[in-house]
């Protein structure tokens, strides 16, 4: 095994403990290839169960895995390609408190497969913490201006470490010294009152299904919004006054229970006929549904969810997920009928699956070359080469210097960090008369920066929950120590009040 | 261009993120030639992306790196039988042969190896056509009209558009054969990636010695890789520097991640050629393990 190697480095690989945070897509490949260099003692960790739509490039399932354990099946197939590799595997979120500061320093080196921006901070602290190295890995879309759909433009793999031996600070960037690009999201009054794409009509369908069956948030209002200046006067008023006539359909919610109300828009929507369902062949997914075939998938689908909602009990709530089918359907369905009404082209069922559910179209290929890059990465690590170490990126298609792996040195870390300098600080602009305590945990402490487990300096009880900032004196300039037991990462808010800021989301 | 097959709703969802990708094309029968690291990553590629049909050909004993004198890819064979034909651990004059019967036939060539932290990827596909999407230019919207009323935004019926090229390649002869010694040859040389002189090297001793570099000859192949290496050099009147010295200490066995990658790129193309959708990378794919360089150039 790993004849290619001198015997010097294969002892090195052979007592490396190595940590595998995810076993999907690049998890599966980095698996395989980390036992075929062999290694021989690794842990793998991954929260997820097998979908019958992993199998086409998370090569280490099959068929008669689905509903298993990633960790657990990825394990046992990898394996079996090496019978004497000792593999741990754990079925649980790498963000749990199960999984401190002590565990991560058994490995000696950390290595991203993930999909999720979340767990990869908390993985960058926790390996911050701990003073392991930890290489990042990952496929990028690109969305363009021009088109709904995310092409991939570029997959990237990033690699982020800092030196094993320096303590205060790394020798390298950590994942979250430069910003990252947010997930695109749309102005409120472009969902609700003006939708001119099917990708708004898209995340109408899907807050919808959320004030219906999910967890209620005001920043996901379904009804037309009167305050938006676009609507103001006329068309606005007339759109909440206007009965029936019309016959566009608006959703009208009321608690958890559903009705169906009739208003109308007076811009715009065009009213509702019903196409004949015609029976054209070809895969439910791929071919477009006429209105009725619309109307009839959303009768369907209602009462299923209702029954699904109503099978949790008391306080239960839906998580919108694209490969629930009846979630799915009920997007769609809702999708359609809105883009209907304003004249924007209808989508397939395929295609809303992707803008709806983010869907890179990440494959085999990639995965494959990303996982190769990673151990690559991790043998320059553990052979002390880090000065080698670089952030190589995948182009689709090679750049004028004719690269289609592009090897980038190593950034030295911000000196501004909010996770790796040596004091951390964040300004947040908020206004402290509008924001209650919950709304800091969960949004902004939590929610955008990240921590698991914060611990603020303000009595945070569960009956100062719906308190403003303002009630316990916070201002303008208000210094804020924020700390995370488990993230090992104390950081520093200065607060600046804002009459008038964007909602949070 | 290509047939329009049926697939079933359960091939839909197994196959739902290839076909987001590449479509519901038909799919083309593929030979695959050598199943070591290299070629079992391929294989695992390009079964995954949903292709038919793959025949795999093996003639080796998986322990020992035996000569591979006897290829026994039969002209008929080739010519009626494969779309495409992707030929691992061959010794170039097998390669040769095997891509000059598949050009006669007009059959996709795909060759490729990996020796240790090196590897390379070919391709001849004849004159090949493919389909790109190019965005369209986004038309300003008009935001207001005369009465301050919002127009109505045009909603995006077709966003993208789709352009057929069609790209010629070379044969590997030439390719493998170009003359560098002619002053046009000699301007390109320092632009060139350096793993393909070392490739030269490996793929003259697989020749001379009818076997691969091996780990239980570790000392005297060296030894003989270092000879040909200077004689490269020479023939081609090539610089000392171009061609690192100690590229024959890591040029042993198959690295598992190095397989990865360059069966990852090889594998890709391969979809690429079935379903000729985007550009593919004519004609060498070169990657160094030992400074993380992974280049595409047009060799020939």
């Amino acid at each position: 095994m790993a004849a290619s190697l001198n015997e010097k480095v294969r002892k090195t690989v052979n007592e490396s403990k190595i940590l595998v945070v995810g076993a999907g897509g690049i998890g599966c490949e980095l698996l395989k290839n980390l036992v075929l260099t062999g290694f021989t003692d690794i842990e793998v960790i991954d929260l997820d169960t097998i979908d019958v739509s992993n199998l086409n490039r998370q090569f280490l399932f099959r068929k008669e895995h689905v509903g298993k354990s990633k960790a657990q099946v990825a394990k046992e197939s990898a394996q079996k390609f090496n019978p004497d590799a000792k593999i741990i595997s754990y079925h649980d979120s790498i963000m749990s408190p199960d999984y401190g500061v002590d565990f991560f320093q058994k490995f000696k080196v950390v290595m991203n497969a993930l999909d999720n921006r979340a767990a990869r901070n908390h993985v960058n602290r926790m390996c911050l913490a701990a003073d392991i190295p930890l290489i990042e890995s990952g496929t990028a879309e690109n969305r363009t201006e021009e088109t709904d759909l995310p092409v991939i433009k570029t997959s990237s793999f990033t690699l982020s470490m800092h030196d094993i031996s320096s303590l205060i600070q790394g020798l390298t960037e950590c994942y979250e010294c430069q910003p990252k690009p947010t997930q695109k999201t749309f102005p409120g009054c472009t969902i609700r009152n003006t939708p001119s794409e099917p990708i708004h009509c898209i995340v109408w369908a899907k807050h919808l299904f959320n004030q219906l069956f999910g967890e209620e948030d005001p920043d996901q209002d379904v009804s037309p919004d009167t305050e938006d200046p676009e609507l103001a006067g006329e068309a606005g008023q007339s759109a909440l006054q206007t009965d029936a006539k019309d016959d566009a359909v608006v959703f009208t919610v009321n608690g958890n229970s559903m009705e169906k109300e009739t208003t109308a828009y007076t811009s715009r929507p065009r009213s509702f006929t019903y196409l004949s369902a015609s029976e054209s062949a070809g895969i439910r997914d791929q071919k477009l549904w006429t209105i009725q075939e619309c109307a009839d998938v959303f009768s369907n689908c209602l009462p299923k969810l209702k029954a699904e909602l109503s099978q949790q009990g008391e306080g239960g709530m839906l998580v919108w997920d694209k490969d629930d089918e009846s979630a799915m359907d009920f997007v769609t369905a809702v999708a359609n009928i809105r883009a209907y009404i304003f004249g924007i082209q209808t989508k397939t069922r395929f295609d809303i699956k992707s803008m709806a559910g983010n869907i890179i179209p990440a494959i085999a290929t990639t995965n494959a070359i990303i996982a190769g890059l990673l151990v690559m990465e991790g043998l320059k690590i553990l052979t002390g080469n880090i000065d080698k170490c670089r952030t190589v990126y995948l182009n689709r298609q090679p750049n004028p210097r004719k690269k289609l792996l592009v090897p980038c040195i190593l950034d030295k870390p911000n000196p501004k960090c909010y996770v790796c300098s040596a004091k951390p600080e964040v300004t947040v602009i908020l206004n402290t008369q509008k924001i209650t305590v919950k709304v800091l945990e969960e949004k902004i402490i939590k929610g955008q920066l990240n921590m698991v487990a914060p611990d603020v300096e303000i009595d945070d009880g569960k009956e100062n929950a719906d308190k403003f900032l303002s009630d316990f004196g916070i201002k303008n300039g208000s210094r804020l120590k924020c700390d995370d037991f488990l993230q090992n990462y104390e950081l520093n808010i200065t607060i600046v009040h804002k009459r008038y800021t964007f909602s949070m989301k | 261009m290509v047939e329009q097959e049926t697939i079933t709703e359960d091939e839909a969802a197994l196959y739902d993120r290839q076909i987001r990708l590449w479509g519901l094309d038909a799919q083309r029968r593929v030979l695959l030639i050598g199943v070591r690291g290299l070629g079992a990553e391929v294989a695992k590629n390009i079964v995954l992306s949903g292709i038919k049909s793959l025949t795999l050909m093996d003639h080796s004993q998986i322990t020992e790196e035996d000569a591979s004198s006897q290829f026994l890819v039969n002209r008929a064979d080739v010519g009626k039988n494969f779309d495409i034909v992707c030929a691992t651990c061959c010794k170039p004059t097998d390669l040769i042969r095997i891509n000059n019967i598949c050009a006669q036939n007009a059959v996709k060539f795909f060759a490729g190896d990996v020796f240790g932290f090196y590897g390379y990827m070919f391709s001849d596909l004849g004159v090949h056509e493919y389909a790109e999407e190019v965005p369209k230019p986004k038309a300003k919207p008009t935001t207001e009209q005369d009465n301050g009323e919002p127009a109505v935004k045009k909603s995006k019926t077709e966003e993208e558009h789709e352009t057929v090229t069609s790209m010629a390649f070379k044969r590997l002869k030439e390719a493998l054969e170009m003359d560098w010694t002619t002053p046009d040859a000699v301007k390109k040389i320092k632009k060139t990636p350096n793993t393909y002189f070392i490739m030269k090297v490996l793929l003259k001793f697989m020749d001379k010695n009818e076997r691969r570099p091996a780990t239980t000859s570790r000392e005297g192949d060296m030894e003989q890789l270092s000879t040909l290496r200077k004689q490269l050099l020479e023939d081609l009147k090539l610089k000392d520097d171009l061609l690192i010295e100690d590229f024959a200490e890591n040029c042993f066995a198959e690295l598992s991640p190095v397989c990865a990658i360059v069966g990852g790129v090889l594998g890709q193309e391969i979809i690429k050629a079935v379903s000729q959708k985007d550009a593919p990378h004519n004609n060498f794919f070169f990657y160094n393990g030992t400074d993380g360089g992974g280049l595409v150039d047009n060799i020939g």
